[in-house]
């Protein structure tokens, strides 16, 4: 906006900024924070904070009490990275040909992506714990996979679509002309120039698979459990130690985190242009 | 084989060959059969066992919660058999076993329950008909109640678990109480008395309205020292009257005069101890289990201050719920007689004395509830004993999860002043006569 | 004629690259989600490893008119909608302004943005669980040093009291992300047109309400879409913090349709909710699909 800068202007602007900070640090500082606290200090009132009540106690509790923890990030990864890459290698694609090409259906094709965005998971959780189970499919990480490909794939395509969408024809007819079949086009030139919001999406799609809940819950047992459900379990019935249990969380949300700081630009970039352009 | 001979078999007559291959086969008999019995020999049939259990502190199993362990291990290797374990945090156990029981896939043999088997009565058999009668008659006849159906038994339950008193004895001395509260009035009265000096009189879980132990089920207790009860002998609800009132009225009284204001967000019964264990209140209900980690000095502030009692007595005696922590077996289990007996070794005498100085949790055996070093370990045991000798009902039918939500709901409600005690109960009754007629 | 063969070369290509895509799609979703119609026209019962349906027409959805928790799941999730796209929306594209203004071009801001969309729904349950436990509760120890409360308050009492922080929690989840959203819309707001108009004499507010707003149109309904659809979905957070209650108070649609089916095993009138906000949902979000593309596609072929 343009206009002269007041100083009651400016004094807002950094009040603003400043609560917003405090407003979305604070609750993260205070995970972290408490989760390098005793039980003893935390339930205290107020809390203690002198330096006798910091320790690492609960870190090294729930590493031993949960090789669960291990196993779980190992399959978290090996499912996100797995789901996405499905997701990605289909929905680019049709993505493309969505965007590009005036086939018949395509209009409820879209609608009916946006509409599975819009199932709450719990209703075809069992239907599709039947069909998984007939299949074998039952606390394996391929089974998860192939349900995790229910939103994501959705998704990569509603999102490169209006990505798609936005590139100017131009370049894809200069080398049509030339001679290039559609596939070149696609991978040669169009692919290229959509890597931002391509791994944008990538990135994406990993995040919202890493912490999806129900559908671990419901469909894993022991060699499949994610991190999510790892986290849930430190809520036992009978006991909370609230340190151990942000200890849990903490080192469950932190390559999550750390991932999207890392690469908040392309995520960022990406991900509006290609909300947007829908 | 061949090798060892060595020389060609043209140079031998028959007979020498074969008595030469005997002499090597008895020689090396005994060799492998004495590097097979050291490993499991490949070609024996090992049973796989799988249980679906909570995860400790919970209720476990030897194996799932540490101890026992090389009991255990000495038992697979006595009946040629694998334990294979399945362990879930408690409030997730119900909906993975409805999920599962729902699709009709196998996958567990030995099952814990609580309260819900007549709820999956038909995914189990009654294999508890089976068990030596050693263990049922060391154990107390009425904890089966909770595990039979339509005349069939189908579980045993592995812990003496019901709700009894737990107070802070240094809380009591220095509000000048000798002796835990008798009556109903004596409760009200001292958690009316307790609540000072930054601690309340008394705190429970409310926010949880299904299940044992959730808001129903504690009505449920009351309702029985009030002596009543859920149902009558045609299944529908009998608690319309002066006992159902009287006991939710207790509530509501407690709730206004000297319970923890928190107590109506405390989903699960840990937010509730955790407030005892911190001396932020000073008296509870809770299950057996509580005695240990209240000792423990780095969960609990109060070790060495905990007394434990019966509950205290209504219009009709002191009455209590169940558990009903107990081993069911599925339906569809291949082994049934194998995983009878896992059962067995669960609740063999040993396993059971060390579940209790372990755990914590309290045996079933009644030969193991009165051994010494249990009751020197885990005084409220006394307690627990006490107070199975009244009533222990919990109440549990196939809608037992929905009943409790209806009732636990109404009674939330009731507690925040939304309506009378009288009218909660009407409301109860009505949902749950919907609830009962809807199965049918 | 290379044009012709061109047109049918692309289309075939088009056909190929759709295709698979369409086929997971059809398996993994319409399967389920017919089934899960199918389920809510019979009455499901479990019956010895096997489930035993038997057709009754509508009776499931009759039957959620007459019941109080249904109504009351109805009013909760409509009152949370609406005021959580409201305040995140609103809220939003106030913190997106913030950070477009040249103070708040720094990347810590961005960075503060990414952060909450990225911490799993279940550990931000449990996080917040913590924070606003009414004994140990960071929040009523800060409010009590503060001197704003005189007695920790039992934030998750009464039912009440209870949406609302539901509704603060999830608010403060979803703040960043449409913040993003939205940032990304206002940075391609062409700043020739704020010159312009302080040019002639527009002021702050008036530049706001007559540029920003406009050029924000399409991004703004696509937050509120978004936002809509996604505050319909939300469970992790009611099962972890309240589980429903006290009292119902917490149930949403969603979360009802999850504790009949798997508290109650009522899985056909389970199927029956959930349908009836997946309904609900559709409706949204093609009102608003013909309102972002009032002319219909204009690509050529």
């Amino acid at each position: 906006m343009q206009g002269k800068p007041s100083k009651l202007g400016r004094l807002s602007i950094q009040l603003g900024l400043g609560i917003f900070g405090f407003w979305t640090l604070a609750p993260i500082a205070w995970l972290v924070v408490s989760s390098l606290m005793q039980q003893q200090a935390l339930t205290a009132t107020p809390p203690d904070f002198s330096p006798s009540a910091f320790t690492f106690q609960n870190y090294v509790e729930v590493m031993n009490s949960a090789a669960a923890l291990g196993r779980g990030l190992a399959n978290s990864l090996i499912v996100a990275v797995s789901t996405t890459a499905v997701a990605l290698a289909v929905g680019a694609p049709a993505a493309y040909a969505l965007a590009r090409f005036q086939l018949p259906g395509s209009g409820p094709i879209l609608l009916m992506i946006l509409a599975t965005q819009m199932f709450p998971g719990i209703v075809v959780a069992i239907p599709m714990f039947i069909v998984m189970s007939h299949l074998g499919l039952i606390d394996s990480r391929l089974g998860l996979v192939i349900v995790y490909l229910s939103f994501n794939l959705p998704i990569v395509i509603w999102i490169l679509h209006g990505f798609f969408l936005a590139i100017p024809v131009g370049l894809e007819r200069a080398a049509a002309v030339d001679g290039a079949t559609t596939l070149q086009i696609f991978r040669l030139i169009v692919l290229p120039i959509s890597w931002p919001p391509i791994f944008a999406t990538a990135i994406f799609a990993f995040i919202e698979s890493w912490n999806e809940f129900f559908f671990a819950l419901i469909l894993t047992r022991q060699n499949a459990q994610t991190v999510p459900l790892v986290i849930s379990q430190f809520a036992g019935q009978y006991q909370t130690v609230f340190g151990q249990m942000m200890a849990a969380a903490t080192m469950a949300v932190t390559p999550v985190v750390v991932i999207a700081i890392i690469f908040r630009q392309s995520i960022m970039k990406g991900f509006t242009e290609g909300m947007i352009k829908s | 084989m061949r090798k060892i001979i060595g020389t060609p078999a043209s140079s031998l007559g028959r007979r020498d060959f074969l008595k030469q291959t005997a002499l090597a086969g008895a020689a090396l008999g005994p060799l492998a059969g004495l590097i097979a019995g050291s490993a499991r020999p490949a070609w024996a049939d090992t049973t796989e066992i799988s249980v679906f259990a909570p995860l400790p502190p919970d209720p476990a199993p030897p194996g799932d919660a540490k101890f026992s362990q090389d009991a255990l291990a000495a038992w697979e290797q006595a009946h040629s058999a694998k334990v294979n374990y399945e362990a879930v945090a408690w409030p997730q156990l119900h909906d993975k076993m409805a999920t599962n029981f729902a699709s009709g896939a196998h996958v567990w043999d030995v099952i814990y329950m609580s309260g819900w088997v007549p709820e999956f009565a038909k995914f189990l058999q009654p294999y508890a008909e089976k068990l030596s009668p050693d263990l049922v008659s060391d154990m107390p006849p009425s904890s089966f109640s909770t595990v039979k159906w339509q005349g069939k038994n189908y579980g045993a339950v592995f812990t003496l678990s019901l709700l009894t008193l737990f107070y802070n004895t240094e809380h009591f001395e220095k509000a000048g109480l000798t002796e835990p509260p008798k009556t109903w009035d004596d409760l009200k009265r001292y958690a009316k008395e307790l609540t000072r000096d930054g601690h309340y009189g008394w705190v429970l879980n409310y926010g949880d309205p299904a299940g044992i132990g959730g808001v129903a089920s504690y009505w449920m207790t009351y309702l029985q020292q009030a002596g009543g009860k859920m149902y009558g002998d045609d299944g529908m609800p009998v608690f319309n009257n002066e006992a159902g009132v009287d006991a939710l009225q207790l509530m509501v009284d407690l709730y206004n005069n000297g319970t923890d204001p928190g107590s109506i967000s405390y989903v699960g019964i840990n937010d509730a101890t955790n407030v005892m264990l911190s001396g932020k209140a000073s008296m509870m209900m809770n299950w057996p289990f509580t005695w240990k980690p209240a000792q423990d000095p780095t969960q609990s502030k109060i070790a060495g201050k905990l007394g434990g009692a019966v509950l205290p007595a209504g219009p009709a005696g002191t009455a209590s719920i169940d558990g009903t922590d107990a081993w069911t077996v599925s339906a569809d289990a291949k082994n049934p007689d194998l995983c009878r007996q896992l059962v067995e070794f669960y609740l063999s005498p040993d396993v059971q004395k060390q579940q209790a100085l372990q755990t914590g949790w309290l045996p079933i055996r009644l030969s193991m509830l009165a051994d010494a070093d249990v009751q020197k370990a885990l005084p409220n045991a006394a307690v627990v004993l006490e107070q199975s000798k009244h009533p222990y009902d919990s109440f549990v039918t196939p809608d037992y999860n929905e009943v409790t939500q209806a009732i636990g709901t109404e009674i939330q409600k009731t507690l925040q002043g939304a309506k009378t005690a009288k009218q909660a109960i009407q409301e109860c009754s009505d949902q749950v006569t919907a609830i009962v007629k809807k199965r049918g | 004629m290379a044009g012709i063969t061109l047109q049918q070369r692309r289309r075939r290509f088009g056909v190929g690259a759709l295709l698979p895509a369409v086929v997971i799609i059809l398996a993994i979703l319409a399967y389920p989600m017919a089934a899960s119609l199918w389920l809510s026209l019979h009455h499901v019962e479990l019956a010895g490893g096997a489930v035993a349906e038997s057709f009754i027409g509508l009776a499931n959805y009759a039957a959620l008119l007459d019941d109080d928790s249904f109504r009351l799941a109805v009013s909760n999730s409509a009152y949370f909608s609406v005021c959580e796209v409201a305040l995140v929306v609103g809220l939003g594209l106030g913190v997106a302004l913030l950070l477009n203004h040249p103070l708040g071009r720094s990347g810590f801001f961005r960075v503060l943005l990414i952060i909450p969309w990225a911490i799993a729904p279940v550990a931000n349950a449990v996080l917040w669980k913590w924070i606003l436990n009414s004994n140990y509760g960071i929040l009523n120890a800060i409010l009590t040093e503060l001197g704003l409360i005189d007695n920790y308050v039992t934030w998750l009492g009464t039912p009440g009291r209870a949406l609302n922080m539901l509704l603060l929690v999830d608010v403060w989840k979803s703040i960043p992300f449409i913040a993003l959203l939205l940032l990304a819309g206002l940075q391609k707001i062409p700043s020739m047109l704020y010159r312009a108009a302080w040019l002639d004499g527009a002021n702050t507010w008036q530049q706001f309400r007559f540029i920003t707003l406009p050029s924000l149109r399409t991004t703004l309904a696509i937050a509120i879409i978004l936002q809509t659809l996604w505050s319909f979905k939300l469970f992790d957070l009611v099962y972890v913090l309240t589980r429903g209650g006290p009292a119902d108070g917490t149930v949403l649609l969603n979360y009802l349709a999850y504790r009949e089916t798997f508290n109650f095993l009522h899985i056909g009138s389970g199927a029956a909710v959930a349908n009836v906000v997946f309904f609900i949902s559709l409706i949204l979000a093609i009102a608003y699909i013909r309102m972002l593309r009032p002319g219909g596609r204009k690509v050529p072929a």
